[in-house]
């Protein structure tokens, strides 16, 4: 019975996780940019939906759209700014790599600096309720989040499936040169789905504020551990992402509740490693040059 | 005039003359102790000294090699707990153990080496930071070394003013070995090796190095001087815990100190350690926040890699306005 328990929980928080990587994913896909500012993307996010809540009282589920906007606007700003130049050449370099590192340490350090790294959660009124089937409880904080989640995911999906900008992007992502060749603005197309990829980490980041707590400079633990869930499915595959993130987000619930939870975070990081040494491209990953 | 100004040039641009004018300088620098308490003047010159030692390692393998490692004070830490370790159980001083520190560190090195140098490019960059976090657990789960609170070392006994010259000399020491470590390999055979293999790994094989060999060497010698210089740091501090030696912050600075000054090149690191410290400080003494000390070394990172990817030796060779003493290769 505890080990339906736990599964069920791991899924509910694997498909935040889910949400948190599919902008990062994304990215990587269209721009071949391994975007290490995207946790602390979501960490704006949450800001954003933590400041609504506090001052006007606003449901972090509902603030979800104003956090993406928010979050998008600022990953439009910074992409004009920083990566426009090297997201053109689509060139794999290590240098794109430490540019987003510098990114995030300049965002950090402004959070840090104004609103300190105290932890911080909204707590909407089902944030400590659960609900009850025979021995099995759900949190519904984690379960809303869960579902809402999932249903962000599967619009992405289809947007990417069916509509004609989604195909524009998926052509980007395949082949750059080709899909210019047919027509397709690439450069357009780049800016906007980062912009996307940004939004969805606005998104992530409101439903993130009240299922775990935040502060700034938690990103850095986050680095690593959204780093694992898209190398596991592969760099560039949505399906990946959702894949890498529930079994590793269940595996990680089995080792926190039946062996120890100190060494529950210990999965994401072990994984990441040994799958960068051995399959560098995860499991649906694009080949990588 | 003429003469004196052909003699000006001929100093700057004589490669021996100004570093060893510099190196006794710094020798005689503890010194000024006579003339009053000059701690903090100490503690920032030989705070340069560590990280100039840090620097010059990452560069072996993260300038000449092209693997950039956001993970390598996993050595800082290692050698920093091997040293403190057998101070704490067996009273003898990391001064002493200091170079054992570093074999360990190294040979440790090599194993990790065999295992992460497979994969390049982003790839690696990401492993180097899955290997530091499982460092941080291992680490903050070992009770046998103290789990997350460290180990508490024991203070020296000198007076206040001279406390901290054992450490100014031992690190100065380090700093001098590990800078003629890299600028020997940056004259050798080895070097060269290893510059070709960042450029392209297939064709070195194609031309008969032996690019596996070379790479993980290159790798183990720049945990050398690190680890030693974490059994020292870790005695200056007192203590030595996972978050003081295991948070990505010292990996960054340092990969950020090698890139500001240009990676690559024997002087790069030296001259962006020196300007990051004095940088750093200036953000301190003016501003008074860690936080936007984060802010400016992200910012800084930023410019340096969308302006002037070469950094400070590197832009000013290309330009060739780098006086000679600081054009070591």
């Amino acid at each position: 019975m505890e080990f339906l328990q736990v599964l069920i929980l791991g899924i509910c928080l694997g498909f935040v996780y889910a949400l948190m990587v599919s902008g990062l994913t994304l990215i990587f896909g269209v721009m071949r940019i391994v975007n290490l500012a995207h946790p602390i993307l979501i960490i704006c996010g949450s800001f954003v939906s933590y400041w609504l809540f506090i001052k006007i009282g606003l449901d972090p589920i509902l603030s979800i759209p104003i956090a993406g906007l928010v979050v998008a606007a600022l990953g439009v700003f910074i992409y004009k700014l920083i990566f426009e130049k090297n997201a053109a050449q689509q060139t794999y370099s290590e240098m794109t790599v430490l540019l987003t590192f510098g990114t995030a340490m300049v965002i950090d350090g402004i959070l840090s600096f104004f609103f300190h790294n105290t932890q911080r959660t909204t707590s909407p009124s089902y944030a400590t309720d659960a609900i009850f089937f025979g021995d099995i409880f759900i949190p519904l904080a984690q379960l809303y989040s869960g579902l809402v989640s999932s249903v962000i995911i599967v619009g992405l999906a289809v947007f990417l499936k069916y509509s004609d900008f989604g195909i524009a992007i998926r052509a980007t992502s395949q082949n750059r040169t080709s899909a210019e060749l047919v027509g397709v603005n690439v450069k357009f197309v780049c800016l906007i789905s980062f912009g996307i990829g940004c939004a969805l980490a606005g998104s992530a980041g409101a439903l993130v504020s009240f299922v775990f707590s935040f502060f700034p400079s938690r990103h850095w633990e986050w680095i690593a551990i959204m780093m694992s869930l898209v190398v596991l499915g592969g760099m560039g595959s949505l399906t990946g992402a959702v894949i890498g993130a529930l079994v590793l987000s269940v595996v990680s619930s089995m080792v926190g509740a039946f062996f120890s939870p100190a060494w529950s975070t210990m999965v994401f990081f072990l994984s990441l490693f040994l799958i960068l040494i051995i399959r560098p491209r995860g499991l649906f990953g694009i080949q990588s040059d | 005039m003429r003469i004196l100004k052909e003699k000006g040039y001929f100093l700057l641009n004589n490669k021996k003359i100004i570093p060893v004018l510099i190196l006794i300088v710094l020798t005689g620098l503890p010194i000024i102790q006579f003339f009053g308490n000059y701690n903090y003047l100490i503690h920032i010159v030989l705070f340069s000294f560590l990280y100039i030692t840090m620097s010059s390692s990452w560069n072996i393998i993260g300038g000449y090699g092209g693997f950039i490692s956001l993970g390598h004070n996993v050595f800082f830490g290692i050698g920093a707990y091997f040293s403190g370790f057998i101070f704490v159980r067996y009273g003898i001083s990391p001064f002493i153990t200091a170079l054992i520190a570093g074999l360990v560190a190294t040979v440790f090195g090599f194993g990790v080496g065999l295992i992460t140098l497979r994969v390049k490019g982003p790839s690696y960059i990401i492993s180097s930071i899955a290997l530091l976090m499982i460092f941080r657990i291992l680490f903050d789960r070992w009770e046998l070394v103290g789990g997350t609170h460290g180990m508490t070392l024991p203070h020296n006994t000198f007076p206040v003013e001279w406390s901290k010259i054992p450490h100014y000399y031992a690190l100065l020491f380090l700093m001098v070995f590990s800078i003629y470590l890299s600028w020997y390999i940056r004259h050798s055979k080895f070097g060269l090796a290893l510059r070709s293999i960042s450029h392209d790994e297939i064709k070195s094989e194609v031309t008969g190095i032996n690019v596996k060999i070379i790479k993980v060497t290159a790798y183990a010698l720049s945990a050398y001087f690190i680890g030693a210089a974490g059994a020292i740091w870790g005695d200056y501090l007192t203590y030595v815990r996972p978050n003081i030696f295991f948070i990505i912050l010292i990996a960054a600075n340092m990969v950020l100190m090698c890139i500001l000054g240009g990676k690559g090149t024997v002087t790069g690191p030296i001259i962006g350690t020196i300007v990051m410290i004095f940088f750093n400080e200036f953000i301190l003494a003016n501003f008074g926040a860690t936080e936007l000390n984060i802010f400016f070394t992200g910012l800084l990172m930023i410019i340096t890699l969308m302006y002037f990817p070469e950094g400070i030796v590197g832009s000013l060779k290309k330009r060739k306005l780098l006086p000679g003493f600081l054009d070591w290769g």
